[in-house]
């Protein structure tokens, strides 16, 4: 009985702390202002995360395009006169084995090859016997890479004709594609955050010029600047955070269906690889948070800046 | 009616030859002098537009005089920053002629207004305000919000807002200018309670009839941007 009515007034008392900062809706509600800017924050707040959750999602796949090219290398040998050309293949990936580094080797047919070149050349019956370079597959250690210019002196000095291509033009050409993504957006999700201010600030301005009247009742009753800024300020981060829970839900839905876009597709699924879109993956659970903070960001850049416009208003409405 | 030195000795609120204009317009109000003692009561009369709201807003300082010397509960309002400024709003109530209450908030939640916004704890003013409502009749009307209520019930709500935290100066401006005579007479005779237990009273009003119910009461008249003392 004792535990129980200790149990009631820790509430009571909880309850009475918690009432002590709460200013809970002594703001007017205003309807249409309020459906407006939620809406309005919502839209904004989905265009960022879904920005924030594509960028993740791209600059993941940009990073595993990367190691895979840097976990291969092609060597390429071109038909000489006079010279064998499925010797010095044979001959190419036998050094090619004993190099430190190198993980797997594969001499691609001729047939492959030919398959490779059929839609520049077309069906390979129609070109006969014709004289092709062919190409020699191999995996190596991206933790422990062998030296490629040696390996490239090495086998050119033995076997003419043969030049390694290691990807790095499009290493670079990923890495600088991945680069300006991620500019690009950020300064997408610096434009989004602006505006989004923006039209905190109008509403704040709308709602303080609404509201004018209960305004000079709080300062008639001894009211300081902050208490009136942090009634403001709680009134539209509880709005911010309802637009931004809404957008960073749908935000998340579209990145799921695009996950099941990816997950369903044959060729998007190799190009993007299954442990990129698993949402428990790494990237996936990074993909939430990341959407889930710009949700939070955005109720918070809704409480401060609501918070300094009426600092920056009251002065001149009362 | 008799007033009593407060507890710093001097009077609640003290006007010095105050003028006031807007921009290049003449003077609204001119060499207004008066004062107002604890545990007075008086009222403020005058034309409509004479200026007596205008003189309520100066001594809550939401007006600025243009000249002369203004001093509340013994300081200067000239020398005042914002935090002694909120200090001694806060030892004032106000009586609003168009009642300004909160129309999203129950009559309880109007009422326990002044208390929330100093910090207070609901579980130390709860029974309080629910006390003063019941004495102006409001005990039944708790969770009613204002759209719903009478002129006189949202009148008296808003004198109980004015009187919750127990101000040393009551400033009321025209309380009873949407009331009946009957309902008028009921809430003077509340005023009159009020002065008794201690809070001096600012009555503004052009009502000569309400005014004749009191015996004996100091009238401030504005008349012509001047202002003459009586009784």
């Amino acid at each position: 009985m004792s535990s129980s009515t200790d149990f009631h007034n820790q509430r009571s008392r909880f309850r009475s702390f918690l009432d002590r900062f709460s200013t809970d809706s002594l703001v007017a509600p205003d309807p249409l202002t309020d459906r407006t800017l939620v809406a309005v924050i919502f839209i904004l707040t989905f265009i960022a995360a879904l920005t924030a959750g594509l960028v993740l999602f791209g600059s993941a796949a940009s990073a595993r395009w990367q190691a895979l090219l840097s976990s291969e290398v092609t060597v390429q040998i071109r038909p000489q006169p006079g010279r064998n050309i499925e010797t010095d293949l044979t001959r190419a990936a036998d050094f090619l084995k004993q190099v430190q580094g190198v993980t797997k080797v594969r001499i691609y047919s001729y047939d492959e090859t030919m398959r490779m070149l059929e839609p520049w050349l077309g069906q390979s019956s129609s070109l006969g016997g014709l004289s092709i370079p062919r190409l020699i597959a191999v995996e190596i250690d991206s933790k422990a890479q062998p030296d490629i210019p040696a390996i490239s002196k090495e086998l050119a000095r033995d076997i003419p004709g043969t030049a390694i291509d290691d990807h790095r033009s499009w290493t670079r050409r990923l890495t600088t594609l991945g680069n300006s993504l991620v500019i690009a957006s950020a300064a997408g999700l610096i434009l989004v955050m602006t505006a989004t201010a923006l039209a905190i600030v109008f509403a704040t301005r709308g709602a303080m010029v609404g509201n004018r009247e209960i305004v000079e009742v709080f300062y008639f009753m001894g009211a300081d600047d902050r208490y009136i800024a942090r009634v403001f300020q709680r009134h539209f981060f509880r709005l911010g955070l309802r637009g931004g829970i809404l957008g960073a839900c749908l935000a998340l839905i579209v990145l799921a269906l695009l996950r099941f876009v990816v997950a369903g597709t044959e060729g998007l699924r190799d190009m993007f690889g299954f442990g990129i879109i698993d949402p428990l993956s790494t990237v996936g659970l990074a993909i939430v948070i990341a959407v889930l903070a710009v949700a939070l960001f955005v109720s918070l850049l809704a409480s401060v800046v609501s918070r300094i416009t009426v600092h920056s208003t009251l002065s001149r409405l009362v | 009616m008799q007033a009593h030195p407060n507890r710093w000795g001097g009077e609640l609120v003290r006007f010095e030859n105050v003028g006031l204009r807007y921009g290049a317009a003449p003077e609204t109000l001119t060499d207004i002098s008066f004062s107002i003692l604890p545990q007075s009561f008086q009222f403020l009369t005058g034309a409509s537009g004479s200026g007596k709201t205008t003189i309520l807003r100066l001594i809550l300082q939401s007006l600025k005089p243009t000249r002369g010397m203004i001093s509340i509960f013994g300081q200067d309002t000239a020398q005042l920053d914002k935090d002694g400024l909120t200090a001694l709003r806060r030892r004032m109530g106000i009586v609003f002629q168009d009642f300004r209450l909160l129309d999203h908030l129950t009559i309880y939640e109007n009422v326990a207004l002044p208390f929330k916004i100093r910090g207070r704890m609901e579980s130390s003013y709860r029974a309080e305000v629910i006390e003063l409502l019941k004495w102006i009749g409001l005990g039944d009307l708790l969770q009613a919000k204002p759209p719903v209520l009478s002129g006189g019930e949202k009148q008296r709500t808003s004198i109980a807002r004015a009187l919750v935290s127990q101000p040393e100066l009551l400033l009321a401006d025209e309380p009873t200018g949407n009331l009946d005579p009957v309902l008028a007479g009921r809430l003077l005779r509340l005023f009159v309670e009020l002065n008794r237990s201690g809070t001096a009273i600012l009555i503004a009003t052009h009502d000569i009839g309400l005014m004749d119910q009191i015996k004996g009461g100091r009238r401030l008249v504005l008349q012509n941007h001047h202002l003459q003392v009586e009784g």
